[in-house]
């Protein structure tokens, strides 16, 4: 280790057992433990399935409820066409963003959110997290929107289906284990993969898939307000800030270490493609509503698709459809509070005001703020859902807004933590992963401010 | 507390609790980096009004 490293607080061992070991630390090193032993007896399937969680837990989180109604209304506007191979490229930008998250998270075994406190100091360390917290806040209404929905659909009340979803995003925490809450999210997020049984009903055309891949085409109706939006909608859908607090401070909690960021990169690849099915899945089986010519201007919600869907794919199509919707609002509550939980906690113990530890290997009395920011953001947004008459259309547009006006900073700060060489050391990036990486951030930074601002605008471009 | 210290060799000493809460010195700042996080506090005094009036105005928007 280099003497510069030394001198930015790296390898502070312990000079006796008593000083500094945690229980955390125990359990990270049961965790740790079993991953050498996979990694001596060169087992890579299994040492690939140990450290695997992060990247197919943070791309299939981003498949939430707004992201899957997004999808659906692409596929119902568009049909098979240009977006399939659009959504793919969009799955391939979240990856490039994502892998820099894995890589600062085993260089320096600190989360995003307190990482930009310590480099870049308190102004933006709050705001970053401020930004996040808040837009976290408005997204968790939009989650438990999509499991109202699908709740309707099975005839579920209201109340009861976002009691279930209360209880089921605060009950994931009780496990006081990350390696527990992570095995059991990913057991939950595998229903989102329930979008491909459901375009497989609807009979996509092999055909038609192939011609959009190979030719980015058609494109009905040709370039318009509405195709800009969708656009611009779809990559908001793949690539968003929690994404990258939520990753990095996964993979610190998880215990990864330099020698496992291929893995780490292979997670995230893996988590990237499963996404990308899954979206253009949903994308398929909503197309037949486009060759049946329904307006589906006026849906509101994942719930009004699945019901438009049941005299074309049948209902065990729309049930599946209205399953995942769920399962997608869910998952993406039980990520999204918990990027929400690691943010504040990191911010308030690299700001050193109170003692703020930040795992979800942390017990309850350890964790006081950790596991409370996490319930009473749950609590908050699921209140906010059932209030009759709640602005919930007016948070809907808001969380859009947040999500891509606010994502240039996230981005730029990324790009610089990621070629912070004094911290990264031989993981910063080098001049491809600076060239992929620069592209996507400076593209997606103009899309998303672009996006921000016909969203609030919407006859900038004309009708 | 009670642990087997071999089973806490499978961490790496950074990853220890104590080493991590030790906090990382401010980085030194090049013009070009400075330049750009003033840009960034600019766009960011334009964004959020723009953030607040698509809120208001959602909200006034019947629904």
């Amino acid at each position: 280790m280099s003497e510069n490293a030394l001198d930015l607080g790296f390898s502070a061992l312990p000079r006796s057992a008593e000083e500094g070991v945690t229980y955390e630390d125990v359990l990270r090193a049961r965790d740790r433990l079993k991953i050498l032993k996979a990694r001596a007896a060169k087992s890579s399937l299994r040492l690939l399935w140990l450290l695997a969680g992060p990247g197919v837990l943070v791309m299939l989180g981003e498949n939430d409820g707004p992201s899957m109604v997004s999808y659906a209304t692409t596929g119902a506007t568009y049909g098979i066409g240009f977006f399939v191979p659009f959504i793919l490229l969009t799955f391939l930008m979240a990856f490039v963003v994502q892998e820099m998250t894995v890589r600062l998270g085993v260089a320096t075994h600190r989360g995003h959110a307190e990482l930009i406190f310590q480099r870049f100091g308190p102004f933006w360390g709050y705001f970053a997290m401020g930004d996040l917290v808040f837009g976290n806040l408005l997204t968790l209404v939009t989650e438990f929107i999509a499991i109202q929905a699908g709740g309707l659909y099975f005839g579920l009340p209201s109340w009861l289906s976002v009691a279930i979803g209360v209880a089921l995003v605060i009950g994931s925490l009780a496990f006081r284990r990350y390696a527990t809450w992570e095995r059991v999210l990913m057991a939950l997020a595998a229903f989102n993969l329930l979008f491909i049984p459901a375009a497989l009903l609807a009979r996509p055309n092999g055909a038609a898939l192939a011609h959009a891949l190979a030719t980015w085409g058609p494109l009905p109706g040709g370039m318009s307000t509405a195709f800009v939006t969708l656009i611009l909608a779809n990559i908001g859908a793949t690539v968003t800030p929690w994404m990258i607090f939520f990753q990095q401070s996964a993979v610190v909690d998880k215990g990864l270490t330099r020698a496992d960021v291929a893995q780490g990169r292979t997670d995230t690849a893996i988590g990237a493609v499963l996404a990308a099915v899954a979206a253009v899945a949903t994308l398929v089986a909503t197309a037949p509503l486009f060759a049946a010519h329904v307006d589906v201007s006026k849906f509101a919600s994942g719930a009004d698709f699945a019901t438009a869907l049941v005299p074309l794919i049948g209902s065990t199509g729309a049930t599946l459809f209205a399953l995942g919707i769920v399962e997608a609002g869910l998952v993406a509550a039980m990520t999204i509070s918990t990027s929400s939980s690691y943010s504040l906690a990191e911010t308030v113990s690299a700001a050193e005001t109170v003692p703020a530890r930040h795992s979800l290997n942390l017990a309850f009395a350890h964790g006081h703020l950790f596991y409370g920011v996490a319930i009473a953001s749950t609590l908050l947004a699921a209140g906010i859902v059932l209030i009759p008459g709640a602005p919930l259309l007016a948070m809907t547009l808001t969380v859009n807004v947040i999500a891509t006006l606010l994502m240039a900073p996230a981005l730029l700060l990324l790009l610089l933590l990621a070629n912070d060489r004094e911290i990264m050391r031989d993981l910063a990036n080098g001049w491809r992963a600076n060239l992929a990486g620069g592209t996507t951030v400076v593209a997606i930074s103009l899309i998303g401010a672009f996006y921000g601002v016909i969203t609030v605008f919407p006859n900038l471009l004309g009708k | 507390m009670q642990y087997d210290p071999t089973l806490i060799s499978a961490l790496e000493p950074d990853q220890l609790v104590a080493a991590t809460m030790r906090p990382l010195p401010r980085r030194k700042l090049s013009r070009g980096v400075l330049a750009l996080l003033i840009v960034l506090r600019v766009y960011i005094v334009i964004a959020i009004p723009i953030v607040v009036y698509a809120f208001v105005h959602a909200l006034l928007v019947p629904q």
